[in-house]
Formats: C-alpha cells, structure tokens, sequence
C-alpha cells in the first residue's frame, strides 16, 4: 500500500482544499440550477404543461389531391383517367388489446379481406410494435371515405393515396403520356425542396413527367387537436387546408390522327409524326415498337421494366425524339435551299450523271445505276434525288462551312425544345470537329456524303419535321409541342393555353422558300415517289430519303411531307414525317405510310376506308389485314 | 493489508444507499415506461434492468475488494484491451440507431465504449500518479492524448454523446492531479472555441439567416485559412519575443494566438468528421421550435411531461405523456422525464438530491484521499457520472442538448448500469482503504 502522501494536490497554486473547493462549488450550483429551473417547469408553469397534456396533439391527416386527367386535343376522349387508390395501414400498439379482435373483425368488413389475412399481417408478435404496417395496398377512396368518417372505431389506422393511373390509350401514346412510379431516393434529393415527399407517386416519362407539377395538385391537410387518447378535443379548431386537385391537360394530339399515323406505320421499327407548322402543334407522334403503362403499377412491375430495357429493339424509346439517325437524301432539300439562296450554280444549270464519278481514289455511285439520270438541273436533280448533282454541287459549288451554316439555319444539330424530357440533338460534323476527333483534315469525300445526307451527321425525326415546317412558314419555326391546354379539372374552365413560340426565324428570301416548295411539289409529282403519292384529296410536297446504314438491301426510310403545298390559309399545312428503319423488311414504307396519312386526315377517312380509296389493301402485309 | 471483513464493515454507506436507492427509482420508472395506456405492460426491460442490477451489484462488491493499488498497474493493460474491443466493435459491431457500438451474440449486447470510460480513468489515474515530477504542460498533453485515443475510435461510430464524456473525465482528472490552473483553462478554452466554430456555421444557416458579427473570418473556408495563418505567425513572433525576452506580455499573446490557431484547426477537423445532424442536435436545443416535428418535438414532449407533474406529480404509472408514447425513448434518455411526470417536483428533487449527495461523497473522498492515484481515479468517476447527469437531467428539462448520453443509475441498458456501478465500487474501494495502513 502507497504510504506516499502528496503535500500539495493543487500544484504549485491552490491548496488541495482549493482545489477540492472548485468540485463542491460546481456540484452545489448545478443542484441548485436543476432544482430551481424543475421547480419553475413544475410548479410555476405546471398549470400551463398540465393544459397542453391534455390537448396535446394536433393531429394532422392528410387529404391527398388527385391526379390531372390528359385528354385529347378536342377536350373530348380522356387518354389518361385515375384509379384512385389507397394504401391502408395500421399501428398495432395503438389497438388496445380487449378491442383487437372486434377491430379487426370490422376491418375485415369494411376492406373486403378475410379476417385471416389481416392476422396473417399483424402477427401476435407485432401488436406492441408502433410502427405502421400496411394491411391492403389498394383500396378505393369510397372505403377509405368511409374508414374515415368512423376512424373512432378503428384506432390505430391510417391511409396514404396510391393513385392508380389507368391509361385508356395504350398503344402509341404510350411514348408520349409516359406513366408515373413511386419517387425514387435520387429523384426525391433534386425535388424536396419542391414540396415532394417520400412515397409520393411521381411522373417518370413522357407528358406525366414534363407537366407533373400541374398533374399533381396539392395534398391538402386536415388539422385536428385532440386529447392524449386521440380523441377530437375543441371541434371548433379543426381546420382544413383542402388539396388542390391536378390540372387536366389538354394535348395537342388529335385521337383520330394518332391512330391513323399508328396504323399507317404499322408493326415496322421506326416513327411517323404529324405537325400543325403554323403553331407546332404535335397532332400525332408514334413511336414502334410502344409498350403498356399499366403493367408498371401491377405487382410484377420490376420484371416487366426489366423486360423491356433488354428487349433489343427498345421499345422504352420514342424513335421521334430520341433516335437520331442520317438524314439521307432529305437533307438535299436544305441544299437545295442554300443553292437557291447564295445563287451558287444557276438553277438551269446542267450537271452530267453518268450514275458514277471518280474522287480522289474512290468511285461515288449514283443511287441509279448507269448510265445514270443524264444531264440534270436543280429541279430534276431534287426530284430524282441524284446523288451526282449534289455531290458537284455540294463540293464545287457550295463547300462545306456553307453546308453546315445551312443546316445549323434549318435547326439541325439543336435540340428543338419539344415538351418531351430525354430529346436528342443530333449532330452536325464540320471539319474542325473531324480534326479533334479523329485527327483527319477533312476531304472533298466528306463534303460529298454530307451533302447528300450520309456520313456523320444526325438528326431525329422532329428535326426533319421542323425542317419542313421552316419551308412551309417561310422562314419561321414554332417550338414543337404537345400540350395545348390546362384546365380546372372539375369546372374544366381554361386555365392556360400554350402559345406558339417562335424558336427559328432563318433570314433566308420567301423567293427561296417558294421555289423550294414548287420544286418539292415536283419531286412528288414527276420525281422518285411518283407512282406512290397517289392521294388525290391534297396536294402534298415532299423528299424521300434513303440511308445507308450497311445492311445489304436494307435501308432506312424517310418520307418528310408537308401539305397541301400552297395553302392559302397556312393552318390548312400539315407537315408529316415517316421513318421506317432498315431492320425492317425493306418496303420503302415511309412513302407509303405518308400518303395514307394524307388521304385519311384530308378526306375525313379512317385508316382503312384510306387504305382502299388509295388501293393498297394488296400491299399490307398479311397480319396487319388481319387486324 | 485490509481483510474483506474489515472492508465490508467500513463500506460507505451514503454511497452505497444512493446508489441503491437511484437504482430502485430506475427500475420502478422503467417499469411504468413499458407500460401502455391500456395499463398492460408490453416491455420486459424491467426485468432485464433488474438482472443486470443484481449482477452490477455482484461486480461492484469483487471491483470493491479488489485492491487497487495492486490492480493499478494492469491500467494499461485494461485500457490497451478495451480499445482493442472498441476497434473490433466499429469493425463488426451490431449497428444500433444509427451507431455502431454494440458488440454481442444474439439479443444480448454490450457497448464496449461504456466500459471504456473506466478503463481510461483507470489508466489516467495511473499515467497522472506516476509523471508527478514530469513537467505539467507534458502531463497534459500526455493525458490528452490518452483520452483522444478512445475518442478517435468512438467518433467514426457516430456515438458523439459518448465520445463528450471523456473531456470532462481529463478535466477533473487532471485538476485532481494538479495540473497548473492555467493549463486546463487553455484546453478548456480552447475546446470551448473549436465547438463554437463548429457549430457556428450551421447555426449562421438555419437560426440566424444572416451573417453573424465578424466571426465568420474564423470558420468560412477561405477566411478561416487566413485567420489561421495569421494566429500562426504571432505565435511564432511571441513565441520568439518570450524566449529572447521573458516578458510576461510575450507569453499572453503567444497564449491566445495559439488558443486561437488551434481552434480553427479542430473546428475545422471537426466539420470534417461530424455529420451535420450531429451538430443540428447541439443547435436544436438552443431553439426547439427550429424542428418542432424532428428532435424539437422530443424536447417539446419532455418538458411538457415534466411540467405537467406539478409539484407532486401524478402518481406512480399515471403518466399520461409517457403512456400514451408521446416521449420518446423514454426507458433510456428520457427517464427522469417519466420520474418527474410521475413524481412531480419532489420526485426530481430527490433524484437531483441523491445525485448531489453522491457527489459529495466523492469530493470527501478526493479531499481526504492519501494518495494520487485515488484521488484522481475518484475525480474521473465524478467526472464521468456529474456529466452524465448535467447533461441528462438538463436535456430531459431542455437546456441542455440531446446527445444520447443515458442518465446513470436510472436508464435502462445493461453496460451503462454495469459501467457506473462498477465505477461505485472503485469508489467503495477508495473510501474503504483511505486510512489503512
């Protein structure tokens, strides 16, 4: 045992009493402090505490707004309607045990599900626990009204909306209108400041995301003060913020136009469009192959997703906007506009096409073989669509900074702002770009594929809509767009309406634009698709465009149209664009799917009463006559 | 040498019946804590409480016996073993509430950082009892570093509460051991400056919504680099005007502008290290109303318990707050919140009395304890349970932050009832052998 006694605890100041005198001073005043300050909590203001435990709680309920509806351009077929649906769930420890089994026989009454299956999800084992467990995941808002108006007798029970949305259209519009899941963690971190919550149900594609401020409402909010048995103390302070109901919106699609374009294009890979240029209007947009929507809320949505991303030929893709591809020959029809415009080779100017020339060490081929089309001018050329005129023009003629200058004026290379999340922006290669990237000048060869559309450049299908649309308004493109309307949903008052925004306002001459649109008339009436534009309900103008994309004798399709091509009126034109990829059979569809388009918007027809007017039962493949 | 007999019969009694008698309370208020609204008991933690009270007192009465000036040299060995156990615990531990601390088979767990505690006042008491002629500066600093160890290891874990604890532990433990005044009150002081840097700029972010004074050239990040540099280069300069010139100026200076230097560096460490609801916890209190649905209502919930216990409370098992669930955690950080509910004011002066009594108990103990080792063992345990409960009792009343520190004696949980009561016993121990020969 240490029998070493220290003569100073403190050191060299302060006597170990000193010291120890520090400790008894710190004890003394904490004791005094807490008992003074628990004295003023309990005594001087325990009247005040005591009121408050009794009236404690304010309990807050929540009353879930309900989804906008989307409807079709006329106001009249709903494309989209809700299922509402509610996830009802329970905190065992809140149900006093002599009431359980009353409680829950109720239940099983009220929420239509054997008394069984409620025990199953609330085991014995679970009845102290305070946390809620869901009995039934979808419930009606009929039930939940009702568990609602008696929640005295069900203590413990509470719901949360699970809106179940019921997409009437499942076909094409699928790509379109989208479809709404569960916010994910990611999602919730960019948008809780917005107001989203967990467990909120969030728009994930198309329409459904774009607008899903609008579509979701508000929930509203029902404050409720009650006693520490929660039971409804003071009526008179109950209040409510009630939800506001989600707009309906009004899209620009017109019901009977989709199906048309749907069906005109039929099962083949690839996209048609119809676009009102004078407003940009998106009066139908189709995207095959599509899927269903409503297999994502069921329960074996996970799998279906999964399905769909491995499925090679995308169908979670809209081909419109997010596929980009050559524009092959249609891209001619932005040459043609810049030779019009700089007047860089007179338009009678004759150029030879023996069907092949020679550059550098390589042989370019005419799409027709020899001897080719002959001596061809700007007219012909477009109509014929021959590679050899614009391969001269375009290298000796126009060069490239003037190509991509051109394209770069028709939107090429640009997103063009559609109402749709997810859109491409194509491309638009220049030499420098070439440089970089590869570390290669760029040659006469590239200005030659690029002015006919083949090699690096891109585009989507909206763009060489668009493109058209510039030709039709004379200069001028509005912002393509989908959403035509919002409205009260339940007055269906207008709320707001979308404006036509201009997005383009290229400084090339009417005078072009004329010529160009005489000689794209022209190009149906004497060039390549003749014999297929056979309509004769309107006038239509167009270009065809054929791309190489290395399948043998399989190429992509493009059809890009407007018409009636001199429309007085200009919200008379309509602008349709079809591309059908080269994994298709090759049928030179686009064309085709074009002209039935036409037909049955311009003569009021549906798809098949077009189909037989234009007498092409013959060609629809055997399983789409079946249909 | 002391025989059993003769340390039984001269065992402390006021510190062995408050110790009882604050057990007693605890296990009766755990019990009224697993009881429902319905009056029906869902929890058996009671019980559990019960088992680990009789087998805390076993532990208590072999740590009494044992001889500590025989076991002191085993200090080491102990404290090296339980940061041994503490780094097995933050590798493979059982993730509770958020904290990795737990280690055990099954649902029996333990939380070595409980122990820990005792095995750091026990190393500390020995480190600080055998380096009395070493210089007071290096003895501070050795002692720092004994209890920075165990807190590096806890602080990944996320168990800030427990990681606090060990300051006040150094602290009393070495005034006890006498170390110059001047010393602490820098490490205090600087401590107290490297918290409020840290804390500052959230509170700058959610409470005050403008910037505050001219502070935030110590904490905002380009700023605080400047202000750190130039703390750095008047330390320096008064350090070398102190050695050149002994003045007593010099020494101030150089006094401050390292207080200063130095926390900048550990607030900014700090905001490194900790999450930003750990330092939201130690804002929030300061203002419950910031979060009124978040750790706000938790505080709400409890001093509206406590306050509507009135002076003689509502009777034993007639808490309404607690039995409806309005409390939260009620058998662990808020028990003395059900103690005063149900015992009103008398209750909680009790409970503040028998706390109090202890303490004084251990502070005769330090006074006239014969040898350093003792007493410094002694002011750590004082330390450690004075903390426990300034920081409890004052978060159960809301002045004092919610840290997750259980109230000793009275919470349930098995390695906290087990950690103090084996802290109890090295007090008995002390108290048994003080005038032994």
């Amino acid at each position: 045992m240490s029998s070493r006694i220290p003569e100073r605890i403190g050191g060299e100041e302060g006597s170990p009493r000193g010291r120890v005198r520090v400790f008894t001073v710190l004890a003394v005043s904490l004791f005094a402090i807490y008992s003074g300050y628990l004295f003023y909590l309990t005594v001087v203001r325990g009247n005040e505490y005591r009121s408050k435990a009794t009236t404690i709680a304010r309990q807050t309920t929540l009353i879930p707004s309900q989804r906008g509806e989307i409807y079709d351009s006329a106001y009249a077929v709903p494309f989209v309607l809700n299922t509402d649906s509610f996830a009802v769930n329970l905190v065992p420890a809140e149900l006093p045990a002599d009431r359980r089994e009353a409680v829950f026989a109720k239940l099983a009454t009220v929420l239509g599900m054997p008394i069984g299956e409620i025990k199953r999800r609330v085991p014995p084992a679970y009845y102290h626990l305070y946390q809620a467990i869901q009995l039934l995941g979808s419930v009606p808002y009929s039930t939940v009204t009702a568990l609602a108006e008696r929640i005295d007798e069900f203590p413990g029970l509470s719901w949360q909306s699970k809106p179940v949305r019921n997409y009437l259209e499942t076909g094409s519009l699928t790509h379109v209108i989208g479809y709404v899941g569960d916010i994910t963690r990611d999602e919730l971190k960019l948008l809780y400041n917005q107001g989203y919550k967990t467990g909120d149900v969030i728009g994930k594609v198309g329409i459904e995301k774009q607008y899903d401020r609008l579509l979701r409402g508000a929930d509203g909010h029902e404050y409720r003060t009650v006693d520490v048995k929660g039971r409804n103390v003071a009526v008179e302070r109950k209040s409510i913020d009630p939800p506001v109901m989600g707009s309906n919106l009004v899209l620009t699609i017109d019901g009977a136009i989709q199906k048309i374009a749907e069906k005109a294009l039929g099962p083949r890979m690839g996209s048609a469009l119809v676009l009102r240029p004078a407003t940009g209007e998106v009066l139908a947009m189709v995207s095959y192959p599509w899927y269903n929507p409503n297999h994502f809320s069921g329960l074996s949505a996970g799998d279906e997703y999964a399905k769909l991303l491995a499925d090679p030929n995308t169908p979670l893709l809209n081909r419109t906007i997010q596929s980009s591809y050559p524009p092959a020959s249609t891209f001619k029809t932005i040459i043609t506009a810049g030779v019009l415009e700089e007047k860089a080779i007179p338009t009678d100017k004759k150029i030879l096409c023996p069907g092949e020339i020679s550059y550098g060490d390589r042989v370019f081929k005419c799409w027709t073989k020899k001897p080719g089309h002959g001596w061809v001018d700007l007219e012909s050329g477009l109509a014929q669509s021959c590679d050899i005129y614009f391969w001269t023009i375009g290298r000796d003629y126009l060069g490239v900074e003037r190509i991509v200058s051109y394209a770069k004026e028709f939107g090429l290379g640009k997103a063009t702002g559609i109402d749709l999340a997810g859109e491409l922006e194509g491309f638009v290669p220049t030499p420098q770009w070439k440089e970089r990237r590869y570390h290669e000048k760029w040659l006469g060869g590239d200005t030659m594929n690029l002015s006919i559309g083949q090699g690096y450049m891109l585009v989507t299908p909206l763009q060489i809509a668009d493109m058209m649309a510039m030709i039709v308004n004379d200069g001028i493109v509005y912002r393509p767009h989908l959403l035509k309307e919002v409205r009260d949903p339940s007055s269906g008052a207008l709320i707001k309406r979308f404006e036509p925004e201009e997005i383009l306002h290229s400084r090339i001459s009417k005078e072009t634009f004329a010529t160009l649109r005489a000689d794209l008339r022209a190009v149906v009436t004497e060039g390549t698709p003749r014999f297929v534009i056979n309509t004769k309900v309107v006038g239509v103008a167009g270009k065809t465009g054929t791309a190489e994309v290395g399948l043998k004798d399989r190429w992509h399709s493009w059809f890009a149209a407007f018409g009636p091509w001199n429309a007085t009126d200009p919200k008379d034109a309509i602008v349709v664009v079809v591309m059908v990829e080269a994994t298709n059979q090759w049928e030179w569809w686009a064309p085709y799917a074009t002209n039935i388009i036409y037909q049955a918007i311009f003569a009021g027809q549906t798809y098949d009463e077009a189909v037989d007017t234009l007498g092409l039962r013959n060609l629809i493949p055997r399983q789409e006559r079946i249909e | 040498m002391s025989s059993i007999r003769t340390i039984f019969s001269d065992i402390d009694v006021p510190i062995l019946g408050t110790t009882l008698g604050l057990v007693v309370i605890g296990i009766l208020s755990i019990y009224s804590s697993g009881m429902t609204s319905e009056g029906v008991q869902v929890s058996n933690e009671y019980v559990k409480q019960i088992i680990w009270a009789v087998s805390g007192l076993f532990l208590m009465g072999l740590t009494m016996l044992l001889d500590y000036n025989r076991t002191k040299d085993y200090s080491l060995f102990v404290y090296v073993f339980f940061l041994l156990v503490l780094i097995y615990t933050s590798i493979a531990g059982k993730v509770v509430n958020g904290s990795r601390s737990w280690i055990g088979i099954g649902d029996i767990g333990i939380q070595p950082s409980e122990f820990t505690k005792l095995a750091t006042i026990l190393f500390l008491a020995q480190y600080l009892s055998s380096s009395e002629h070493v210089p007071s500066l290096r003895r501070l600093a050795a002692a720092l570093a004994i209890v920075c160890v165990p807190i590096i290891i806890i602080l990944p874990q996320q168990d800030f509460g427990t990681s606090l604890v060990f300051f006040p532990i150094l602290i009393f433990s070495v005034y006890a051991a006498g170390i110059e005044r001047r010393h602490i009150a820098f490490m205090l002081a600087g401590a107290f400056l490297a918290g409020l840097l840290t804390i500052l700029p959230l509170w700058e972010k959610f409470i005050l919504k403008s910037p505050p004074l001219l502070l935030f050239v110590l904490y905002r990040q380009p700023y605080s680099y400047f202000s750190l540099s130039v703390a750095g280069l008047i330390f320096g300069l008064a350090t070398w005007g102190w050695t050149s010139f002994r003045k007593r100026y010099y020494y101030w200076i150089s006094y401050v502008s390292l207080l200063l230097a130095g926390g900048i560096i550990v607030s900014s460490l700090a905001q490194k290290i900790l999450k930003d609801y750990q330092i939201m916890r130690l804002i929030v209190f300061l203002d419950p109303s910031i979060d009124p649905r978040g750790s706000g209502w938790n505080i709400l919930q409890s001093i509206t318990a406590i306050g509507s216990g009135g002076f003689w409370g509502k009777g034993f098992l007639q808490g309404t707050q607690s039995h409806y669930r309005y409390l939260p955690q009620q058998s662990t950080d808020f028990i003395f919140s059900i103690i005063a509910e149900e015992w009103g004011f008398v209750g909680g002066l009790a409970v503040f009395g028998l706390f109090t009594l202890l303490f004084r108990r251990c502070i005769l103990l330090i006074r006239s304890s014969r040898d350093v080792y003792a007493t410094t063992m002694v002011a750590g345990v004082l330390g450690m349970i004075f903390f426990h409960f300034f920081i409890n009792a004052g978060m159960a009343m809301g002045i004092m932050p919610i840290t997750g520190i259980p109230l000793f004696f009275l919470s349930y949980g098995g390695s906290s009832l087990w950690t103090v009561m084996i802290a109890v016993g090295l007090l008995l121990g002390v108290s048994a052998r003080r005038y032994g020969a």
